[in-house]
C-alpha cells in the first residue's frame, strides 16, 4: 500500500518531510514523482506548488525552507519535466546544476593546491558536490547526470552533453577497486574503501547506455548486493542501477525484512517498480 | 617515530592557531574531572555498573529532558564501530530513574544515509523496547542556524538539530576508537554526528573542507558541558573508525567536561592526548592536559592503559612513558 502510505504522510503545506516533522525538498520531488505517475491528483498540484515556491533567485533549491543555500537537491526538483515545473523554472534549475562543480576541480582551487605545493590531483573530470564550495561527491554526481541527461535527451545541447560526459568520468574514476561505488574516493590514507550498495546502484543509474569494462564489472557487484541487500534505499537503488542496464534480474524476490520507514524509501520502490516495468521517471 | 612535541612548540602551535582563528582563549574549569569503572562485558551487569556510575555525577537530571548521543556508523553488527545498544539502553534507564522528565536516542550517521536500517542492524531495536518512538533521526531533524561561539575553523555559522539544541543535558557517547584522520575518536569528534546530513550531505563534507580538527572545536564550543560517557568496553584500534580491529578494554568513562574524558581516554589508549589537533585548539593551554589538573575517580588510568594499534601516519601520536 504504498500510494496510501505517501499520500497521508503529506504535510499541510503541501510538501512532505523524510519521516514526519517539516516537509524537505528530497522526500516532497520523490513523494510527487512516485504519485503522479499513478495519475493527476490535488497532493501532487500541491506538492508541485510546494516545490516551484522553493524555488531560490540563483535557480536551485535548498534541502529545506529556512536553509539558506542552494544545493544537491537541485538535481532532483530538475528531474521533474519542466511542463510540471515551470519551463522557465526548469531552466534555471538546469543552469544551476550546469555551472555548479566540485571545488577540487575548479581552477582556483587547483592553482591554490600548486602554490602551496601540493601535490595537484589528477582528477580533473568535474563532479557535483553534496553543497556548493565542498569536494564532488558519488551521490550527488549521479544525480545531477540524471536530471542533466534526461534533459539532454529532449532538448541536446552540446554544453550539457560535455558536462555529462565529465561527470560520468569522475564516477569511472571513483570506482572502487573490483566495481561498484563508495561515497567518493576509491582510497583513504592508503587504504582501500568499499563499495555500498546504494551509491554504486546510483551510480549505475547515471552510466545507463555507457557500456565500458567499468560498468560490466559494477553490474556484477550490484548483482550480488542484491541478494543480500538489507535496506529499502539499497534496494531501490540497486534495481534502478540494474534496471537501467538490462540487468534487473527477472522474477526477483527481495529479501524479507527490508523495511519502507521514510518518504524517499516508499517513493523509490514506487519508481524503481515503474522502470523495471519499462517507464522510469529517471530517464527518457 | 614522530617528533616529539616540546613545550615550545606547543606554545609556539597554540599562538598561531589562536592568531589564525581570532579566537578567545576557552575558559575552563579549575578542576576537571573523570571517572573511569571496569566494566567487563555487554550483559546485564551494565545495568548496575551505569545506573550506579551516573548517580555518582554531580547532574542535575531530575525533570529535565535529556539526548542521548550514540555514535552509529556502519552495518557491522559484530565489529566494534557502534556504541553497542546495551550501554545506551543502560545510560537511559538510568536517566529515567533519576527523574528525567524526557529521555530521547538521537544520532547523525555521516557515512550511511539509512539511520534507522543502521541502527535496526546494530541491535538498537532489539534491545531497546519502543526505540523508534524514543529516536530522532539528527540528519532530517528540524534545524536551527546557530552562530558559533567560538571559531576555529573558517565556519561562521551552523546548522544544528532542534532535539539536540533543546536539550536540558546532552550525553555523548562515543566508542572508544583509532581516527584515521583525527587519531582518536572520542566525546568531542561524536558531535560531528549532530550535524545534519539533511542539510550537508553523507559525508558531512563541509567539516573536512573547514578543518576536521577546527570543526570538532567548533562544535565542542557550541556544546561545551555535554556529559560523557565513552564505551570502551570493546574499542576499536588500527585503521578506525570503521576498517579498525576489536580492542577489549572493558572500561567505560565518563565526565562533565568533554576535554578531561577525552584527554583521560587518549592516556587509556596510550595516546598522548597534546598530539590530537582538536584537544589541543580547545584547551588553549597544556596545562589543561596535565593529569593533576584532571581529578580521576574510580580505576587508575595505569591499572587499565593498552596500547591501541596505531596506523603509520599516527605512530607520533603515541603517548611516551610518564608523559
Amino acid at each position: 500500500m504504498p500510494i496510501p502510505k505517501l499520500l497521508q504522510q503529506q504535510n499541510p503545506d503541501g510538501g512532505w518531510p523524510y519521516r514526519r516533522g517539516g516537509s524537505w525538498t528530497e522526500p516532497t520531488v520523490y513523494a510527487v514523482l512516485a504519485l503522479a505517475g499513478a495519475g493527476d491528483s490535488a497532493e501532487v498540484e500541491r506538492g508541485l506548488q510546494w516545490i516551484r515556491a522553493g524555488q531560490r533567485d540563483d535557480g536551485g533549491w535548498a534541502a529545506r525552507p529556512g536553509v539558506g543555500e542552494s544545493c544537491w537537491v537541485t538535481a532532483l526538483a530538475a528531474l521533474l519535466p519542466a511542463e510540471w515545473l515551470g519551463a522557465e523554472s526548469h531552466r534555471r534549475a538546469t543552469a544551476w546544476l550546469s555551472a555548479t562543480t566540485g571545488m577540487e576541480s575548479t581552477a582556483l582551487f587547483r592553482i591554490r593546491q600548486w602554490l602551496i605545493g601540493n601535490q595537484t590531483p589528477s582528477e580533473t573530470a568535474p563532479g557535483w558536490p553534496w553543497v556548493p564550495g565542498n569536494a564532488a561527491w558519488v551521490s550527488p554526481t549521479a544525480l545531477a547526470i540524471l536530471a542533466l541527461d534526461r534533459e539532454n535527451q529532449l532538448h541536446p545541447a552540446s554544453g550539457l552533453a560535455a558536462r555529462i560526459d565529465a561527470g560520468r568520468r569522475f564516477l569511472t574514476n571513483r570506482m572502487c577497486k573490483g566495481g561498484g561505488w563508495n561515497h567518493g574516493s576509491t582510497r583513504a590514507l592508503g587504504y582501500e574503501t568499499g563499495a555500498y550498495p546504494e551509491t554504486t546502484g546510483m551510480a549505475l543509474a547515471a552510466l545507463r547506455g555507457f557500456r565500458m569494462w567499468q560498468t560490466d564489472q559494477s553490474l556484477e557487484v550490484a548483482l550480488r548486493f542484491l541478494d543480500q541487500c538489507r535496506t529499502a534505499d539499497a534496494l531501490n537503488w540497486l534495481r534502478l542501477g540494474l534496471t537501467a542496464h538490462g540487468r534487473m534480474p527477472e522474477g526477483y524476490t527481495p529479501p524479507s525484512g527490508i523495511t519502507y520507514r521514510t518518504v524517499p524509501e516508499v517513493a523509490t520502490s514506487i519508481l524503481a517498480d515503474r522502470a523495471v516495468a519499462g517507464k522510469s521517471a529517471f530517464w527518457i | 617515530m614522530g617528533a616529539i612535541m616540546t613545550r615550545r612548540d606547543w606554545l609556539a602551535g597554540s599562538a598561531a592557531a589562536l592568531v589564525a582563528t581570532g579566537c578567545a582563549r576557552p575558559v575552563r574549569p579549575a578542576q576537571l574531572e573523570t571517572t573511569i569503572v571496569r566494566a567487563p562485558a555487554y550483559d546485564q551487569r551494565l545495568y548496575d555498573i551505569v545506573r550506579r556510575l551516573i548517580a555518582s555525577q554531580p547532574l542535575a537530571v531530575r525533570g529535565r529532558s535529556v539526548v542521548v548521543k550514540p555514535n552509529l556508523v556502519e552495518f557491522e553488527p559484530a565489529s566494534a564501530i557502534n556504541t553497542h545498544p546495551l550501554l545506551v539502553h543502560a545510560a537511559c534507564e538510568a536517566f529515567r530513574a533519576l527523574g528525567a522528565s524526557q529521555v530521547t536516542i538521537a544520532e547523525g550517521p555521516g557515512n550511511r544515509r539509512d539511520t534507522l536500517d543502521l541502527a535496526e542492524a546494530a541491535g538498537y531495536f532489539q534491545i531497546i523496547p519502543g526505540f523508534e518512538d524514543c529516536f530522532v533521526d539528527l540528519n532530517v531533524d528540524e534545524v536551527t542556524l546557530v552562530d558559533l561561539p567560538q571559531r576555529f575553523s573558517k565556519l561562521k555559522r551552523v546548522y544544528l538539530p532542534n532535539t539536540v539544541l533543546g536539550a536540558a543535558l546532552v550525553v555523548s557517547m562515543p566508542k572508544m576508537k583509532t581516527h584515521h584522520w583525527t587519531g582518536a575518536t572520542l566525546s568531542m569528534k561524536n558531535l560531528f554526528g549532530v550535524v545534519p546530513g539533511g542539510v550537508y550531505g553523507w559525508p558531512k563534507n563541509v567539516l573536512h573542507w573547514a578543518g576536521i580538527h577546527e570543526s570538532v572545536a567548533d562544535l565542542h564550543s557550541v556544546f561545551p558541558r555535554q556529559f560523557t560517557l565513552v564505551d570502551g568496553i570493546v574499542g576499536m584500534e588500527g585503521n578506525g573508525p570503521i576498517q579498525g580491529v576489536p580492542k577489549p578494554m572493558g572500561v567505560l568513562v565518563a565526565g562533565a567536561d568533554p576535554l578531561a574524558v577525552d584527554a583521560t581516554c587518549c592516556r587509556l589508549m596510550r595516546i598522548d592526548p597534546m598530539r590530537i589537533g582538536y584537544l589541543r585548539l580547545v584547551a588553549g593551554d597544556p596545562a589543561a592536559f596535565d593529569e593533576s589538573n584532571i581529578r580521576q575517580t574510580g580505576e587508575p588510568i595505569a591499572a587499565l592503559a593498552q596500547p591501541f594499534a596505531l596506523i603509520p601516519q599516527f605512530r607520533g601520536l603515541r603517548l611516551e612513558s610518564g608523559a
